[in-house]
């Protein structure tokens, strides 16, 4: 197959970025997305031009380093997909495929279509952790935990923190990744040491660091990879109204 | 109690702050449609109910304080949070569709609109029943004046701003089951068959009002 990419070039953040047209032909339809960007990053490098920038490790979909727009779509068409996974037979002959880095304040580009994702780390040092030892996998049943909780947390601790919540949203919130990993360690009795003012804290830190707030348009788990719900913003707010409380009350006493 | 201001200030307790002042909002809308009704009853009934609320006197002027402290509250941290919305999107050239829904992409115009509808709707009826009366009865301001729907534009104005106001609670309503938790508990399908009576029957309700007094009664 023929395609026609139009790929965001930006020499770095502080240069201005355009968009590029590079024609690929006899594109193998079963071939990676990726796959696809190494082979125009090779015809990009015989010619001595400058390479595309761009995220990626795993290319199992489970590590959430790889991720931009793809269409205007993080992560492209595919519904819980992350790009890594993404293959060709997903477009058409002759298409014509826009690649642009994840836009938000908070995800400066470093260059291309790969953008600084530090915020993210930041929300998850200020409260995303649990203070239990860790260390060799304990006996299975020393801790019971409830088949409903447990399913929860799973599906909650499935965020990879790609950071596509934030592309997808008109106000670049962060809230369903922060409310992924409260949800995650906040339904565990792990999780419970730091419950108290772990969601204080973690929202701070996405606050401080400049992403927007949540308007609930559902926008983030439409795009998601790995299709966080809504439930878990939810659940953060209930946990949010219930550590206020709980601290206004410790400070009156 | 710096804890507090803290809290409050954040992202999301700004938004515990507009759901809470939203909905009691809303359940007051319900309260004021209940009076509107009588207009259906009769003019005698309509201008009692009106009487019985005056009597109550103070009482009404503190529901009133709070209704405006509700209003002001609930659009300050709405705008707010607009602009820290606005400047976390860096908007460059970018070809995102979006697959946000209207009435969440809308709400704050919306809510303006429904802002301005609320200073027209103090400085006209608001103000002609507490002191500008002329010896027009209750019943006649609303159905007969220039203020009320003996005009077509007041009455058109109305029912946009009203039509517009439940748009604006269809989005409203579901996000601030989302902001105080509800979504995910039990009680989620109540509260989601509930809401429709606030975004959709109580605003017809209100709408009907216009119709009826301002269009159809001059018809027939």
């Amino acid at each position: 197959m023929n395609i026609n990419l139009k790929v965001w070039r930006q020499k770095s953040g502080e240069n201005k970025g355009l968009l590029k047209t590079y024609r690929l032909e006899n594109i193998d339809p079963n071939i990676s997305f990726l796959e696809m960007l190494d082979i125009l990053n090779i015809k990009l490098v015989k010619e001595k031009n400058d390479p595309v920038a761009f995220d990626h490790d795993c290319r199992e979909g489970i590590c959430g380093s790889c991720g931009f727009m793809i269409n205007g779509r993080p992560h492209g068409p595919q519904k819980a997909t992350t790009v890594c996974q993404l293959h060709m037979r997903a477009f058409n002959n002759e298409d014509d495929i826009i690649l642009e880095p994840f836009r938000a304040k908070s995800f400066p580009v470093i260059k291309d279509l790969s953008v600084n994702r530090k915020a993210f780390d930041k929300i998850i040092s200020s409260g995303g952790y649990v203070s239990t030892n860790t260390g060799e996998a304990p006996e299975a049943n020393s801790t019971i935990i409830e088949k409903e909780n447990a399913d929860e947390a799973f599906l909650s601790s499935a965020c990879i923190g790609c950071g596509a919540c934030v592309a997808a949203c008109k106000n670049s919130s962060a809230m369903l990744f922060t409310s992924a990993k409260v949800s995650h360690l906040s339904l565990l009795p792990q999780g419970k040491e730091e419950g108290k003012d772990r969601v204080t804290k973690m929202v701070a830190t996405m606050d401080s660091e400049g992403f927007g707030a949540c308007t609930n348009t559902g926008a983030c788990s439409a795009e998601c990879p790995k299709e966080i719900g809504q439930i878990n913003i939810a659940r953060l707010n209930q946990e949010y109204i219930l550590s206020s409380l709980f601290s206004f009350l410790k400070s009156r006493k | 109690m710096q804890n507090l201001i803290t809290i409050l200030t954040s992202s999301v307790g700004r938004k515990i702050l507009m759901a809470i002042t939203g909905l009691s909002l809303a359940l007051f809308m319900a309260f004021h449609l209940f009076g509107n009704l009588f207009l259906f009853v009769g003019e005698a009934a309509f201008n009692s109910y009106v009487e019985k609320l005056h009597k109550l006197g103070f009482l009404i002027r503190i529901a009133e304080f709070f209704l405006v402290l509700f209003v002001m509250s609930h659009a300050y941290s709405g705008i707010l949070l607009w602009i820290k919305n606005r400047k976390a999107k860096k908007v460059i050239s970018s070809y995102s569709k979006g697959n946000t829904s209207g009435a969440a992409k809308y709400a704050a115009f919306t809510g303006s609109v429904v802002f301005i509808f609320l200073a027209t709707h103090w400085s006209t009826f608001w103000y002609k029943f507490n002191f500008d009366l002329q010896g027009m009865s209750y019943y006649y301001v609303v159905t007969e004046s220039s203020v009320g729907f003996g005009s077509p534009i007041v009455s058109i104005f109305y029912i946009v701003a009203i039509a517009l106001l439940g748009y604006h609670l269809k989005h409203g309503i579901a996000s601030a089951g989302q902001t105080l938790g509800v979504v995910g508990t039990k009680y989620e399908s109540i509260y989601n068959n509930i809401s429709a009576i606030f975004w959709f029957w109580i605003p017809l309700g209100f709408i009907s009002i216009p119709i009826w007094f301002g269009f159809i009664v001059r018809v027939i």
